[in-house]
């Protein structure tokens, strides 16, 4: 190879590269706006974000995939924990996590930094990435739900879940609301007697926790509930 | 070393080696609380999210010195001409340590831009920019004054002026998440897969023309063949981080199609090297030309294959953000960047010691740096599989993360365990630097 092709390889490649980052980069910043909802990133949710890094949370959590990899993923938090949930997280650390073998910092947060935070993860939760993560992912939740409307029918538990109203804070497949952890997550995490312990008195178990008691039904009722909330896990670590 | 001022650059190299140090002792941090719980009143004081800010910005601080250094070094070569300021030199390497020290003791006290890697808040920011001001206007007015260009230190120049404008994108602050990752990469992969990649490849010719006296021209025009396919795959390959941060999706077919080139222009600079030592006409001792192919080859399975093996974006929706970037990141950082260091410390100590012809005592070298790389490797390739049982877990079963990560503490165990054989290595190898000894008479 001679000197002068080293040097139109360099030029060439160097140039061609470039053109196309750069122009590919002017196309981005105008395909922002409707893919990140520029509109909903109000005041609150900027100064979510200033929380978000005086917290150096970014440095455990990822979020679109970046960050630490020490704490689960918040792209999609506020739609898989609910807000309730994250506010529990953001507040009481200590108590949430008591039995984990992982730790969150206790941070002393004002009540206004965990408004904006929930701001925050709020308008990040709606941003539209190709829908990843796959955990957290529409995909998913649609395999959820087919796998439930087969099995449902039969199931006293699904009745009593439909007749409790569950879903109207709670999300199952892609359906409910999202204002506590959807209930595959649950499934995953928790056995029937827990579950079941926890209707009983939410309170007596996470202090503060914004889920109401169902010590109206009864002991079998409740374990009804618990055994068909721990079906849906697609499956359990032991 | 052929001129005075050649001499600045050593004090540069005992930082950095002093911080890689400490670096490590962090990273063994960071694995111990992968695997071990650590108690709720140490994490409200000193969490990880700390432990991780200190061992990064400590990585970046010392591997930025060893270039300064070595850039201190090999530019009174190249322009044969003596610094135009060797105290500003001193001066600058005093303000980046201060700098660094100052930046470390805020982490302690939650003083952060909270972005990962750029956790340096934007006061202490100035200052950096103003140490990297000081130092390209002392390369440049160097060669201005010598008036000798060279193609080498061209490459060099252009790659640490590239390096410090890329640093401004990193300082402000973004109201929109997805903007600030857009520009956040401009930062972190247009330098590893950028700027750094024009210091290394000028760096290690450098190196070999030294080492070997093969013809300028020939290690010039390989220089140019590679620096050519490295921007054209690094520039446009920058899109293999935008796949999933609410960017076009046009992003995933020139982020797969480019960075998929990626491993290419290093495994040119891996044949490249190799030709080198063996029509070299000079005798070398041998622990150097190890650092410097062990250099090329482990720069090419970090950075270049293990790299690959997760780009393609339909294998990256599921690897995307877990262990298994990380065992890339240690690998490739390892492989690239610390051993181009460590060479280049190799190269240029005993020449600033004034040995004769660069030979010195070889003896309790080879240990650190077998004891090192292996150790690393080691560590990735458990790294590796904690991230494929991440993927398989978390990512296509939808287990939710902290009962994934359960049967991966085991594999961080191993992680922590390689990295005490790390630190022990390191120690080897900061120990010999330091205490270099002429090569006994007779001896090679």
């Amino acid at each position: 190879m001679s000197e002068r092709m080293a040097k139109l390889i360099f030029w060439v490649g160097t140039l061609s590269s470039l053109a196309l980052f750069l122009a590919l980069t002017w196309d981005t910043h105008h395909a922002f706006a409707a893919l990140t909802h520029a509109d909903r990133l109000d005041p609150n949710v900027v100064a979510g974000k200033r929380v978000f890094e005086k917290h150096n949370c970014n440095d455990c959590h990822t979020i679109l995939g970046f960050g630490g990899y020490y704490a689960p993923d918040l792209t999609r938090a506020y739609k898989r924990l609910g807000e309730d949930a994250v506010r529990l997280r953001l507040e009481s650390p200590e108590k949430v996590f008591a039995d984990s073998y992982r730790k969150m910092p206790q941070q002393h947060l004002a009540a206004a930094e965990v408004d904006r935070l929930v701001d925050f993860l709020r308008w990040v939760s709606e941003i539209d990435n190709h829908d990843w993560p796959p955990q957290d992912s529409e995909g998913h939740w649609k395999a959820s739900t087919r796998r439930l409307v087969g099995a449902a029918a039969m199931s006293p538990g699904a009745a009593l879940v439909s007749q409790e109203n569950c879903l109207a804070c709670h999300a199952l497949g892609d359906a409910g609301e999202r204002r506590g952890p959807r209930l595959e997550y649950v499934a995953t995490r928790r056995d029937a007697d827990y579950i079941a312990r926890y209707l009983a008195d939410p309170q007596a178990i996470t202090p503060g926790s914004a889920m109401p008691r169902f010590d109206q039904l009864s002991e079998s009722q409740r374990r009804a509930i618990a055994e068909f909330i721990t079906s849906l896990a697609e499956r359990r670590t032991p | 070393m052929t001129y005075q001022t050649q001499r600045v650059a050593y004090p540069y190299f005992v930082v950095a080696l002093l911080l890689f140090a400490l670096q490590l002792v962090m990273g063994l941090y960071i694995a111990f609380n992968y695997f071990y719980t650590v108690p709720q009143a140490v994490v409200d004081v000193f969490p990880f999210s700390t432990a991780r800010a200190m061992h990064t910005n400590l990585l970046v601080l010392w591997l930025l010195l060893g270039f300064m250094g070595a850039t201190y070094y090999a530019i009174p070569e190249e322009t044969q001409s003596e610094l135009a300021w060797p105290k500003v030199a001193y001066a600058q390497l005093v303000l980046l340590s201060g700098t660094g020290v100052a930046a470390l003791v805020g982490f302690l006290f939650g003083w952060t831009q909270g972005r990962p890697l750029l956790e340096i808040p934007t006061t202490l920011d100035v200052l950096v920019v103003v140490g990297a001001l000081m130092f390209l206007a002392n390369v440049g007015v160097t060669i201005l004054r010598a008036r000798r260009f060279t193609a080498t230190q061209g490459t060099l120049l252009s790659g640490l002026v590239f390096l410090a404008l890329m640093y401004l994108f990193g300082m402000p602050f973004y109201e929109n998440l997805a903007i600030d990752w857009y520009y956040w990469w401009w930062v972190i992969h247009l330098w590893v897969e950028g700027a750094w990649e024009l210091v290394t490849a000028a760096l290690v010719a450098f190196m070999l023309i030294q080492l070997t006296g093969v013809e300028r021209k020939v290690v010039e025009k390989w220089l140019y063949v590679e620096l050519g396919l490295f921007l054209f795959t690094g520039l446009a390959g920058t899109g293999h981080h935008y796949y999933w941060i609410a960017a076009p999706r046009y992003w995933l077919w020139v982020g797969g199609v480019f960075s998929a080139l990626e491993p290419l222009p290093i495994a040119l600079m891996l044949w490249d090297t190799w030709q080198s030592m063996k029509e070299s006409r000079r005798p070398q001792p041998r622990l150097t030309w190890i650092y410097v192919i062990g250099m090329a080859v482990l720069h090419f399975v970090g950075a270049g294959l293990f790299g690959f093996a997760h780009t393609l974006p339909q294998i990256n929706y599921y690897t995307h953000g877990s262990q298994v970037t990380v065992s890339h990141g240690h690998l490739a950082f390892f492989g690239a960047y610390a051993l181009l260091n460590l060479s280049f410390f190799y190269f240029a100590m005993p020449r600033l010691k004034g040995f004769p012809e660069g030979r010195y005592d070889e003896r309790g070298g080879h240990w650190g740096f077998w004891l090192t790389s292996s150790a690393v490797v080691g560590m990735s390739l458990a790294m590796a599989v904690a991230g494929v049982l991440q993927t398989y877990l978390e990512r296509v079963q939808g287990q939710p993360y902290i009962v994934a990560q359960s049967p991966m503490r085991f594999w961080m165990f191993v992680v922590f365990a390689h990295g005490v054989l790390v630190l022990a290595g390191a120690l080897l190898i900061i120990r010999h630097l330091l205490t270099l000894r002429p090569a006994p008479a007779g001896g090679s």
